[in-house]
This record gives structure tokens, sequence and C-alpha cells, in this order.
């Protein structure tokens, strides 16, 4: 910042510096001196003052001298040849006899940072490291790093890093810490400093004498190390259990860590850890200080990707205060969103409701997609809630609950028909440009259930002219084209006056492209049309495959604790990064075929085909194969529905896996499961439309009809257990 | 880990900057004041990241810290430290603007040194820290201050040094509490806790060994019925279940989880022992029932009424009830029947004040409020009425029951020490939905 005038400061306080009066007098000496530094921080460029104020460190004013090095730690890569000149006093200060001076000199000499100063600093480091007061043991320990960081190219000095490791049994618990932290420094191109099993057992005894920090640290450094057997390990995890309770929240994530990394081979340790520190994570949330309890909640978001139950009844800890910041309540909701259950719908949704109308219109709108996701699971109340929204009248919250409607009817079909009554009775349509295309798309894919269609949709093509959005021209134009498909009659005209408007006189070129395709693709004929436009899409119930799956440990323990999980951006990067490495890596199809000897050959069916579970299948490349294969066959059967983990441990002895299924007492009810025999794969989906009865489709790869026969006639003993299990209870 | 520290007034100027590791440049100290302090929209998150670089920031009052690094760091710990940053700076001058910002500006760039070197904490107690602050600075110094540094230096106690000597032992224990509420128009509590700290000031000679009891459910119910009887007597809840609590690091915790005993060596000055989360059983001080009525489109009438729920012989304290009023009000009358209101436009409330209140007693506002007819359909979200006060006792019910102080080596004993005890409930978010 310099600013009108700076170089008449500079000359001033030069002149006032080399005053011999000012000199004498210590007082004004110093004011001068805290003046320059205070300049300094303002950002005003004072380095031409360089050589009074290394004459101004001659003095035995440790204040004074503190600030002079501050000085000249800033400026002494611009000025090297003057800062030698302070070195002669830095260096006899080294060996002042109170240690306080001793540590003070030796810092401030590490910190200079020009080049040359290595030959200078290493004897008064080496000095250092032997002192008999610990302050300057600590101060020449992270000395060493400074050092090393001057020149980081250079030869690493083998003895100085043995010396280091030697520190490491130190009394004083700071320059335990500093020697990690100096060596990890120094050998990071060769991975960083090394956790051999004598220096993590001594640094697991020594835990508790260390400060929070350090604590926080040395628990990241242990993560290196791997206990050589089991003993060891929960010997380890012993020591390790106080402080998963700690009244710092840091060492308490960091202990969390590290016992899930540790852990990592028994799921049920981690899960008695995550329980036990769940604790301390809502007292986190709770926090006095909004940023602590926003880390809190980020960190709970990562825990509840393996255990979604965990905080289940804590569900009110979650609710948003009136005051908070909003990226407190962004994720405050959506654990919540995810934390719904039965007995807590009722009251999370009318909280929900409350934020629809806050006074952030992006909070708001959050809300309304957040009950919007709620609605897949527990449709009816959260369109209740919508509908009621509508009846506000205001832009945003119209705009983002016509969005939340289209979402709704992708994901649960069975509420199309409330919702298309309810857009036929709304008076007030959105303004904003994802509003509208939602509508639109709403408008264009239910034409035939929504009477007034086409008279909303003429109003937006009468208004194309002023239109500016790209996007919404589209989407007006698909709409447009969906509805002539389905309403020819009143659609005719206006769909040929857009196509004409669109191919002749409209400048977007995406656009005009899009309807010349469309008005090609007409020319073809209606059914050639029809085929194209309203062709089968992608199932969206498949997504139950891929959402709301319990991920292991594993998935987000690498990035707990660290900042990945304060910036959700960040974490979605991480995550399509980890699987789209899982494609590469698994082939899938070749993977998925390989025959596994069956363990037991209890379940041989009639046709004597066995089934065998063999390796896993992961729910994506299930989803792909799924859309790829032609169903087999498709069959009913009498079930009257049981709860799925029932289901799942009734399947699991007969080598039948439980990939994936919708929540409990969901409509349409879904299950997929697959399983193995004879060298081919067998896929099935169960889907339950009404409570007694039970599609079941299969598919296979590669198809043999024995193994399906045999599947078949598997299952369908389970299933009627399972139903005279019930009647009998 | 943490490449530099600045300090900010509201309007972005450095107040202090300092800067740790070589990767962070000196614009990183503009880079955050134009794109955090100046920015237009709110603030997206605690955490910014401009050019793979890490700010962190706390804002006291209207003083922006900032941390900044370049590494891949437990966001936790880095706040947490901004915390215990701001409690030092307190604990030396005070409250923490701009001003004392300014006038200490020296201390604090000292402290900054010692705290951190290399971008590492070094140092954050209090205590400790002041054998290495010398502001009056002069640097020959004693023979005993200099043996006082060598051994606290390589003491194993790190928060304590060892030959503190005071002529009257005394200390002094604070149990400071903030209820929290959230209430629906209906008297429901929809949620409420107590977060609590026991804060402690001690002066005391030697090494003492400290042994601190409160009306812990477990510890209480463990000890059976004989020896409590006493304290039923006095209060009427017996002991209190404490959802979650955390020590200050003196405290050992090995003995805390096998006995559920709170002993320690007390830092020498003023420090929180341990801090607490209740949700059962909270005595709310306060109930707030509100009466929100629309008369016509252009008129609120709005009654309050406040009921103060404790002992008659306490005395709440600061007592302030803010009602928010809509954005259109263009006038508003308002009759108490205790205390000043007055409507504050530029706060869109009104703001009741009541210096002192006696345990159960009531009283209430009346307030009309006109609006100006708009043609804005928005409709007023109302935001919640929120309350502040100040009474003399724990709202979670928490006791202390003993505080005992043992020094073998010098010869003073228990009953020697001069013990305070002070109970401050405050309010935290107090809000009742209307």
């Amino acid at each position: 910042m310099p600013y009108f005038g700076s170089e008449e400061t500079v000359k001033e306080l030069k002149r006032a510096l080399s005053n011999p009066n000012v000199q004498a007098d210590r007082l004004r000496y110093k004011s001068y001196i805290t003046k320059v530094i205070r300049y300094m921080t303002q950002g005003l460029d004072v380095s031409a003052l360089f050589m009074d104020m290394v004459k101004a460190s001659a003095t035995v004013d440790i204040v004074q001298k503190k600030l002079v090095y501050l000085y000249m730690c800033t400026y002494a890569s611009d000025k090297p040849d003057l800062a030698l000149l302070a070195i002669n006093t830095l260096r006899k200060d080294c060996a002042d006899p109170n240690p306080m001076v001793r540590g003070l000199a030796l810092r401030n000499m590490c910190n200079f940072r020009m080049p040359g100063m290595t030959e200078y600093i290493e004897q008064p480091i080496v000095a250092g490291l032997r002192d008999k007061a610990s302050y300057v043991r600590r101060v020449a320990v992270l000395g060493c790093a400074k050092m090393h960081s001057l020149q980081p190219r250079t030869e690493i000095d083998g003895s100085l890093v043995n010396e280091l490791y030697a520190l490491l049994r130190d009394p004083d618990p700071v320059v335990v810490v500093n020697c990690l932290r100096a060596l990890e420094d120094i050998l990071k191109d060769e991975g960083g400093v090394v956790i051999n099993k004598p220096i993590a057992h001594h640094l697991l005894n020594r835990l508790k004498d260390l400060d929070c920090w350090a604590q926080s640290e040395v628990l990241t450094f242990l993560l290196r190390y791997r206990p050589r057997n089991d003993d060891e390990l929960f010997d380890i995890l012993s020591l390790l259990d106080p402080f998963l309770q700690s009244s710092q929240s840091h060492v308490a994530i960091s202990t969390l860590r590290l016992f899930l990394h540790l852990a990592a081979a028994h799921p049920a340790v981690q899960a008695d850890a995550l329980l036990c520190s769940s604790a301390p994570l809502l007292a986190t949330c709770g926090a006095a200080s909004r940023e602590l309890r926003f880390a809190g909640l980020c960190h709970i978001q990562q825990v509840m990707r393996s255990q979604p139950a965990l905080f289940n009844t804590h569900y009110k800890r979650f609710f948003c205060g009136y005051s908070e910041p909003s990226y407190i309540k962004f994720r405050k909701m959506e654990i919540l969103v995810a934390l719904v259950n039965d007995e807590n719908v009722a009251l999370v949704l009318e909280e929900m409701k409350s934020y629809c109308t806050d006074v952030s219109a992006e909070l708001a709108q959050a809300a309304i997609a957040a009950i919007g996701r709620i609605g897949r699971t527990y449709s009816e109340k959260c369109l209740d809630i919508l509908t009621g929204l509508l009846a506000l009248k205001q832009d945003h919250i119209t705009s983002a609950v016509i969005q939340t409607f289209r979402d709704l009817v992708w994901f649960c079909p069975q509420c199309t028909a409330a919702v298309c009554l309810t857009v036929e009775s709304c008076v007030d349509y959105p303004q904003d440009s994802e509003g509208k295309q939602a509508l639109l798309w709403l408008l264009g894919e239910h034409a035939d259930q929504i009477s007034s269609a086409p008279y909303l949709l003429e109003v937006y093509i009468d208004g194309l002219k002023t239109e500016l959005s790209a996007a919404l021209k589209m989407e007006i134009l698909t709409a447009a084209l969906k509805m002539f498909l389905r309403r020819p009659a009143e659609t005719q005209d206006m769909l040929g006056r857009l196509l004409h408007y669109c191919i002749e006189e409209e400048s977007d070129m995406c656009v005009r492209d899009r309807a010349l395709l469309y008005y090609r693709l007409l020319q073809r004929g209606i059914e050639e049309t029809r085929k194209v436009v309203t062709g089968p899409k992608s199932d969206p119930s498949l997504s139950v495959l891929t959402s709301a799956q319990e991920e292991p440990v594993s998935q987000w323990v690498s990035i707990f604790n660290t900042l990945g999980p304060l910036s959700a951006a960040d974490l979605q990067l991480h995550n399509t990064a980890l699987s789209a490495s899982e494609h590469t890596d698994d082939t899938a199809d070749t993977e998925l075929l390989t025959e596994h000897v069956p363990v037991s050959m209890r379940d041989v069916s009639e046709a004597g085909v066995s089934l065998c579970a063999g390796a896993a299948v992961s729910p994506e490349a299930f989803e792909q194969m799924w859309q790829q294969l032609e169903v087999l066959q498709r069959q009913t059967v009498c079930f009257s529905g049981c709860a799925a983990d029932t289901l799942q441990s009734a399947l699991q002895p007969v080598h039948i896996q439980t990939l994936a299924f919708s929540p409990a007492r969901a409509l349409p009810w879904r299950a997929y499961i697959y399983s193995r025999g004879s060298g081919t794969l067998v896929l099935a989906e169960l889907l339950q439309d009404d409570p007694e009865m039970l599609t079941v489709t299969i598919k296979q790869q590669p198809e043999h009809q024995q193994t399906v026969t045999a599947f078949i006639s598997v299952l369908q003993s389970v299933l009627q257990t399972l139903n005279t299990g019930q009647m009998s209870v | 880990m943490i490449g530099g520290l600045f300090i900010y007034n509201h309007k972005g100027e450095v107040l202090i900057s300092r800067v740790y590791r070589d990767d962070i440049g000196r614009n990183a100290v503009d880079a955050f004041r134009v794109n955090v302090i100046h920015a237009r929209q709110q603030v997206r998150s605690p955490v910014t990241n401009i050019a793979r670089t890490s700010f962190f920031h706390v804002k006291r009052s209207n003083i922006w810290l900032a941390a900044v690094t370049k590494q891949n760091v437990n966001a936790a710990m880095v706040f947490e430290f901004l915390y215990k940053m701001c409690d030092v700076m307190t604990a030396y001058f005070g409250k923490i603007s701009e001003e004392n910002i300014k006038n200490n500006f020296v201390l604090i760039y000292e402290l900054l040194d010692e705290i951190l070197d290399f971008g590492y904490p070094q140092n954050s107690e209090t205590g400790a820290l002041k054998t290495f602050i010398t502001q009056q600075g002069i640097k020959s110094q004693t023979k005993e201050e200099q043996s006082q540094i060598t051994s606290q230096v390589t003491g194993q106690i790190g928060w304590r040094r060892e030959g503190i000597k005071y002529r009257r032992n005394e200390l002094f224990l604070d149990v400071l509490e903030s209820v929290n509420l959230l209430m629906s128009p209906q008297g429901q509590v929809l949620s409420a806790h107590v977060s609590g700290r026991v804060v402690m000031k001690s002066y005391l000679s030697g090494m003492p060994e400290c042994k601190f009891g409160m009306n812990d459910k477990i510890v209480i119910d463990k000890q059976g019925k004989g020896g409590t009887t006493d304290d039923t007597g006095k209060s009427g809840k017996q002991s209190i279940a404490i959802d979650d609590c955390t020590f200050h690091q003196c405290v050992r915790l090995s003995k805390f989880d096998s006995e559920r005993s709170i002993s320690f060596i007390p830092p020498d000055g003023e420090y929180e022992l341990m801090r607490y989360r209740t949700t059962k059983d909270i005595i709310l001080p306060f109930r707030v029932i509100p009466l929100v009525r629309e008369v016509g489109r252009t008129k609120l009438e709005v009654k309050v009424v406040i009921k103060s729920n404790f002992k008659p012989s306490l005395l709440a304290q600061k007592i302030e009830v803010r009602i928010p009023t809509p954005l259109n009000t263009s006038g508003v009358q308002v009759i108490c029947m205790k205390g000043k209101a007055k409507y504050k436009a530029s706060e869109n409330a009104i703001v009741w004040k009541i210096k002192r209140m006696a345990g159960m007693k009531e009283s209430q506002i009346s307030a009309e409020i006109e609006l100006l007819p708009t043609n804005d359909k928005k409709k007023w979200a109302r935001p919640p009425i929120s309350m502040n006060f100040e009474v003399p006792f724990a709202p979670s019910g928490l006791k202390v029951r003993y505080l005992k102080v043992f020094e073998p080596k010098l010869n003073y004993s228990d009953h020697d020490v001069i013990k305070w005890v002070r109970y401050i409930g405050r309010s935290g978010i107090y809000e009742t939905r209307c």
C-alpha cells in the first residue's frame, strides 16, 4: 500500500533514527523503531532504513531487539550484504548466559532468508542442539528445518539427522515434537520421518505429556506406523483410548482417525470407536464458536457416510438457530435429511418448513430442495408442505418448489398425479430461468395429465423473442415437441410457429441446431419421432443402488481430519477421482465371471446346478449390466413383505447376495440381488407393487437356463419360508 | 503448518501481519482482504481457498484473525489455535478491539514470536508465556529469574512454573453457564442445552494437588444414598447428568475415567478447568409467551409475557427482550409494566430492557405496530423473540461440592486456602418462535 507521501515518511524516520539526540534517549529511540514496524505492517516499504535498524540491534533492551529482528527478517532477503553486518551481534548473543537471549538470537538468525546464510548458522545450531536449556534446544531443532529450507536441494547432513533422531528422547516434550516436525521437513523427499516400533512406542508413552497441538500432530505422524501383530495393535489402541474423549476436539478427531486407520481390519473395533467419539463430535457441534461448530458438522457428515444411524437419536441437535451463519445451516440441513426416519419425520419436516421462509433466498431454496429429498421416501407429507408453500406466492419459493416437483416426479413416479394436479391449479408461475425450465419439463413430460398445458406453453412460445436464455429456449423446444406427440391437435400450430422462428430467426447456434434436428425428425414420420423422443429412459429407481449406500470407513478415513471434509467441492472431486480409478482397474466383466468353487454343496437344487456367491459385484457394475441385458424371465410370487435385513440374512446361506433395497414400507419396494452358478451371473430385481405380490425380474449373463430355474426355485423356497414364518408370528 | 497470521480491522486494514514460512508470499495479506473482507456476498465458509492457499478466519467483534497455510492441515486444530490466540491476547490486554490491538502491537508481535516458530505451535499457556514476555524489557536479569526460565523450560509440567509463592493462598471458582433454548410458539421446548465452563483463578503457592467435586450423577449414584442426604435438603435436584465434558490439560484423565474424580495440579492464574454440556432437566430461568395478532393489513398487535422461574430470593439482571418487527413498520406504541422499552428502527426490533427482576415474577409488554401498506406479497417471516439475561445460579443445576487443596511440601493446608465460588448463568441463544 505505497501511498502518497511515503517517501517523505521514510526520510523523516531516517533522520530521526540517525539523530544523536534521539539515540541518547532510549524511550524516544524505541518509539521511532516501533513506528517503523507499524509502517511495515501497513505495507509501506521501509527497507531503506535497514542500516539504521541494524545499528539499533546493538542494545540491551530485549523488546527493542525483538522488534529490530522482526524488521531484519522481513527485509534481509532484499539487503543481504547489509544483513551480514547484523550477524556478528547475533552470534555474540548466541553465547549469552541468558537462555532466553540465546534462543531469541538463534531463532532470528535462522529466520534470515538469504543465500549463504548456512555457513554462519550451522555452528550455532549444532551448539544449540546440545544446550542445557530446552528453550534453546527447541529453537535449534526447528533451526535445522529452516536451514534445510534455505537450500532445499543440497545433500542432507546425515549426522544432523541422526542427532535429531536421538533428540526424540529429549525430556522436554516440545523438543520431541519439534524434532518430528524438523525431520519431516528435512526428509520430505525421502517420504518424511520414519516411525519404527521403538519410536512409535516412545511417542505413545509420551503422548499425555504433550500439549494439545503436539498431540494432534503426533497422532497424525503415528498414522505411518503399522503394528506387527494384533496384540501390539490392541495395546496401542488401549493407550489411545483416553484421547478419544479429549477436551480438545481436534485431538479427539485425530485420535479417531488413527483408531480407524489402525483398526482397518477390525470393523467391530472401528464401530466402537465411532460410537465412543460420537459424544465429543456432538459436543463440537454445540461449541460456542461457529467455526468449530462448522468443522464438527463436516466431520459428522463424514462419519455418517458409513454409519448413517449413529446420530439418529440426536437429530434435534441439528436444528438451525436463527442467528447461525448460513454455512452452518446448509450443513445442518444436509445432515437432517440423512437422519430422517419414521419416528422423527413429522418433526423434521415441521422444522424444515420453517426454514423455507428464511430471509435468505438461497437458504429457503435449499430447504425446499431438502424437503424434496425427504419426499423420495415420504412423498405424501412432503407434497402437502410443498403445495402449501406455493400459496405464499413468492418468486424464489415458487421456483424452488417447481424444481423440486420435477425431481420428485422423476424419482417417485407414483406421485405424478398429485404433482400434476398441483401444477394445474397453481396460479403463480416461476419467474427465473431454472424455475421456468422445470415447469416446461413437467408440462412436456406430463402433458396428458395437465389439461391446461398447451395454453401455458403458448405463453412461453409467444414470449420467445424477448427471451435471452438459450437453455430455456431449448427446453421450450423439447416441451413443445413432447406435447405435440401427446396432444397433436392443440399443439400443432404453435409447434410450427416455434420451429419456424427458431430455424429462421434465432441467432443462437445450439437452439437452431436443436430446432433443425426436431424438424428433420418430424419429417421422418410421427412414429419414428415418438420412438426417439419418448423412448424409454434410464430407470430412476436404479439410483437406489448408488444412493443411501453405507460406505466402508476406508472410503473417507484418508481425508478425515484434514481440510477435505470442510470443502464440499473438494470432497466431490475426491469421490469422482476415486470412482474413476475404480472403473479403470477392475475390468468389470472379466472379474465378475471368474468362477469360484462353492464352499459347500449343500444347496444343490433339482437341476444339479449349485449357486455360489463369488466375488462381490460393485453397484456401478451391476447397474451397467442391468441396463445392458435383456429380461430373461419374469415371474410373480406370493409375498407379503418383510424387513430387509431378514431377507438379506435369509438369502445369505443360499448364496444369493443382496446388493441394495429401498427403505422399508416404501411403495413400490425394490430389491436387487445376484448370484453365480455354472459360470454365469444371475441378476434379479424384486419389485413389490401391491402388498401381496412380488414380481421377480431375472437377467443373466451368459444365458444358462438351468441356473435360472435353480435360482428361482431357491428364491421361491426362501420367500415361502419367510411367508410362513411371518404368519406363525 | 501455519504459514502466517494476519489481523485486520473491519475495514480490512492490516493491524498485524506475521509470516512464518517462505511459501506465503507478501500478497497473501491482500488476497484475503480482497476475497473475503471486501467480498460482496456473505461469508461462505470459515475456510477460504485462494490460489491453493487456505485462509482460516475467525471474527471477534469487528476484528478479523486469519491464519494462512499452503498445507492440508487439520482444520479443527487451526480454529482451536486461533481461539487460543484470542484467549492469550485477552489475558494480556483485555477485550480484542482495534484500539487495544493498536496499543499493544509490540506485545502481540512478541507473543506471536513465542507462540509459533516456523509455523509450529510452541507454547500457548498464558502462565508459562509470562516468563518470556518482558514488557519492561531490560536485558540484565537477576540470577533467580534466569534459573526460573531454565527450570520452567525443562520442567515436566508445562503449564505451571515452580517456585510460586503467595502470602495469601486464594482461589476463585466461577461456574459460568450459557443456557440455550429454542421454543415453539406453543411453549414446547424444541431444543435446550446448557454449555458451561468452570473457570478457576488460583493463587496458590508451590505445586499444589487439587481435587474438585461436583454433583455429577454418576459419582453421586456410585457413592450410594448414605453420603448425600444433606445435599438433597439444600437443592431441589440431587445430581445432574452431564452429557459430555472436557478438561484442561492439567486434569488427569485416567483418574477421571476410572474413578470419575477430577484431580490436577492447577496452572497459576486464570484458566478454564472444564467445559461441559447438559441437556436434561434444565432450569429455564425465563419463559417467554408471545401473542401476535394481525389486525387488518396495516396493524399488528404484539403482547409478550415473560415469567421468571427461579427462587424469589434471587435476582436476575440485565434482562433484554428483543421483539422483531416487520420491515415496513411505520410506528410503534409500547406499554410495558416494568423496565424500559424502545422501538429501534435501525434494528427492526422493539428492545425491552429490565434492570432487575426477582424470581417467580411476571411482566408484560404490549405493543401496537403500525405497518405501511405495501404491494410486496412477501409474507413476513417472523424471526424468533430472543432474550438476554444473567442469573446468579447455574441453570444446569450443577453444584460445586468441594475443592480440596493438598500441598505436602509447603506448610499450608486445605483450611488455610480462601476459596470463593460464584455461579453465573447467562443466556446463550435463547429464542422463542412466534
